[in-house]
């Protein structure tokens, strides 16, 4: 038993890791929140290209001697109105100005990191994240900076989740939808750039998508979403520095490992839309599953937990039992 | 999405296009389109498809700038999306995968005027409740949204527009996709915004449909072909204008007659 707490305590002796394990928790809990629209929104290609092409900006910032952080940030805004203004063009879909900006902005970043002396060492860094050398510092940064992020998103929640579900809607309903795209670019960009030094370059979509992919596949209400996929992506971060810290693995590399785990188990096993449970569930329990295509006798109050639906049959879904229309 | 006057009598609600054209680019999407919609009348837009059906409404609606001309709104100029005015896009525009439930899609009806700090007050719930047990869909309420069919899903449309509390109801192919008992409940809840003095404008391809629920057709393939009763406007000859050689409906006395027309004729 003193063993089993040794282990667990251990690692949390130590400042650096004190630190690690703070910053890893902010940046699942961030991630996990604005990953559930980049999600939803089918955006992981952006955020992908965000998170590359803000490199420069890293890299003059860092050559410069400035804030890194900051670099991130302005080059993260230009790249994004860039994106903007390509995709404009009646030639190019959105997804070919995200891949040409993408691989430009990455290409700049190595061209002007490769000219240092330090450069395969400076490179991995940004690239693989140095989330043993987070400081104090570093910590309320990244910690002023998700708060912002969060509320932000909170009190936008309605424009933002309208935006998502039905933008012909929310334009219908005056909502300025470029402005609501920019700004929510923006808080793409100031999640990932604070997610640079914990993840890194490359692995931070897997901080945006999996833990978000992995709530929706356990919840059809986008508020617990955002809540699960927060706590999936701060306890992969934990439990992925433990893992790195005994096995001696690339820290960054074990949090998405586990991160990726969680969601294969709850792919695989999620109470109502798990590949496996679902077999099980259709054989064990509903042998007529056009009888279960809807609750007979749903409550009708909202407070209450939705009813369950435990298995749809396609061919059923178009046809559907209609209600009597009273 | 600024809230203006709720529940005050600021507007009669009388729309109007004057001189109105657009165009994409080089390609022409309406020429010249004058009409006056009155209050209290059921309109339907009937024409074939690219017509323009859905470019008209999204126009009336301040979503798309006209090219040349004005809407006007109680005379006056429709810029941008105002309260009162309500639009119902067509179901396929939407991600119906998306995690909500119906009772949420129905409160996105209210988004715009409540607080941003605050959960939707419990009378919210209430009204979110009421509009979905006018079109029957009060007891799915719980359910997500993918889970309904096409007919389910065009009614929590519906009660979402209800929320908005409009005027002028705007609504995009509303009976495409939907099963019959939609479609009646459609035509019943028309009936009842009609008679309750709000104006309901909507898209249609189905002439037989136009013919039936609304007192009002106006034929368009980019521009106005006619306007007026349906027994007056839906002759061979206008229909044959505005669909070409597809299909040609002949209003006989009550009753309608589709004849299909050999497109070379």
């Amino acid at each position: 038993m003193s063993a089993m707490l040794d282990w667990v305590l251990d690692p949390l002796s130590r400042t650096f890791m004190q630190h690690a394990f703070a910053a890893i928790v902010l940046v699942g809990v961030i991630c996990g929140v604005i990953g559930t629209f980049v999600t939803l929104r089918g955006l992981a290609f952006m955020g992908d290209a965000l998170a590359h092409a803000i490199f420069p900006g890293v890299v003059i910032a860092f050559v410069l001697g400035g804030n890194v952080l900051i670099g991130a940030l302005i080059a993260a805004v230009l790249v994004s109105l860039a994106i903007g203004a390509v995709g404009q063009s009646e030639r190019l879909s959105n997804d070919t100005a995200i891949g040409v900006l993408f691989a430009g902005g990455f290409a700049l970043g190595i061209a002007l990191i490769s000219a240092e002396r330090s450069y395969a060492k400076d490179l991995s860094s940004f690239l693989f994240g140095t989330i043993l050398g987070v400081s104090r510092s570093d910590l309320l940064l990244t910690g002023g900076v998700g708060l912002t992020v969060l509320l932000t998103i909170g009190l936008f929640r309605r424009e933002l989740s309208m935006i998502a579900f039905d933008r012909t809607f929310a334009q219908a309903n005056g909502l300025n939808l470029w402005v609501y795209d920019q700004l929510f670019l923006l808080l793409l960009s100031l999640a990932i750039v604070i997610s640079l030094q914990t993840v890194g370059n490359i692995l931070v979509l897997a901080m945006l998508v999996t833990p978000a992919a992995t709530a929706r596949l356990l919840t059809d209400r986008l508020p617990w979403m955002a809540f699960l996929a927060a706590l999936i992506g701060a306890g992969s971060g934990v439990v992925g520095l433990y893992v790195s810290y005994y096995r001696g693995i690339s820290s960054g590399a074990s949090v998405v490992l586990v991160a990726t785990a969680i969601f294969a188990l709850a792919y695989l096993f999620a109470p109502r839309t798990g590949v496996v449970t679902v077999r099980l569930g259709r054989r064990l329990h509903f042998p007529h599953p056009e009888h279960d295509a809807f609750p007979v006798d749903a409550d009708e109050s909202p407070s209450l937990p939705q009813p369950h639906i435990p298995y749809r049959d396609p061919a059923a879904g178009q046809t559907g039992r209609q209600p009597t229309a009273s | 999405m600024t809230p203006t006057t709720i529940g005050g009598s600021t507007s009669t609600g009388r729309l109007e296009t004057a001189g109105v054209s657009v165009h994409f680019g080089p390609r022409s999407a309406l020429e010249e389109i004058n009409v006056r919609f009155g209050v209290a009348e059921t309109i339907s837009l009937l024409g074939p498809n690219g017509a323009g059906k859905s470019t008209l409404l999204k126009l009336l609606a301040g979503m798309l700038p006209p090219s040349h001309g004005e809407v006007l709104l109680d005379g006056v100029p429709v810029r941008k999306p105002t309260q009162g005015v309500v639009y119902v896009p067509q179901r396929t525009g939407v991600d119906w995968t998306f995690p909500v439930n119906v009772l949420d899609v129905a409160l996105m009806g209210r988004a715009g005027s409540r607080s941003r700090l605050t959960r939707f007050a419990e009378h919210d719930r209430m009204e979110g409740l009421a509009a979905l047990d006018r079109v029957g869909m009060r007891r799915f309420a719980g359910v997500q949204i993918g889970q309904l069919s096409g007919g389910q899903q065009q009614r929590v449309f519906l009660a979402r527009a209800l929320l908005q509390a409009g005027q002028i109801y705007l609504l995009d192919e509303p009976f495409a996709g939907v099963d019959v008992p939609t479609q009646e409940l459609l035509i019943d809840l028309f009936e009842g915004l009609r008679r309750e003095g709000r104006t309901i404008i909507y898209a249609t391809h189905d002439l037989a449909q136009a013919a039936k629920c609304s007192n009002r057709v106006l034929l368009i393939n980019r521009r106005v072909i006619a306007n007026g009763p349906p027994s007056h406007v839906m002759t061979a000859t206008n229909l044959r204008a505005t669909f070409g050689g597809q299909a040609v409906l002949i209003p006989a006395g009550a009753e309608i007659a589709v004849v299909a027309e050999d497109s070379a004729g």
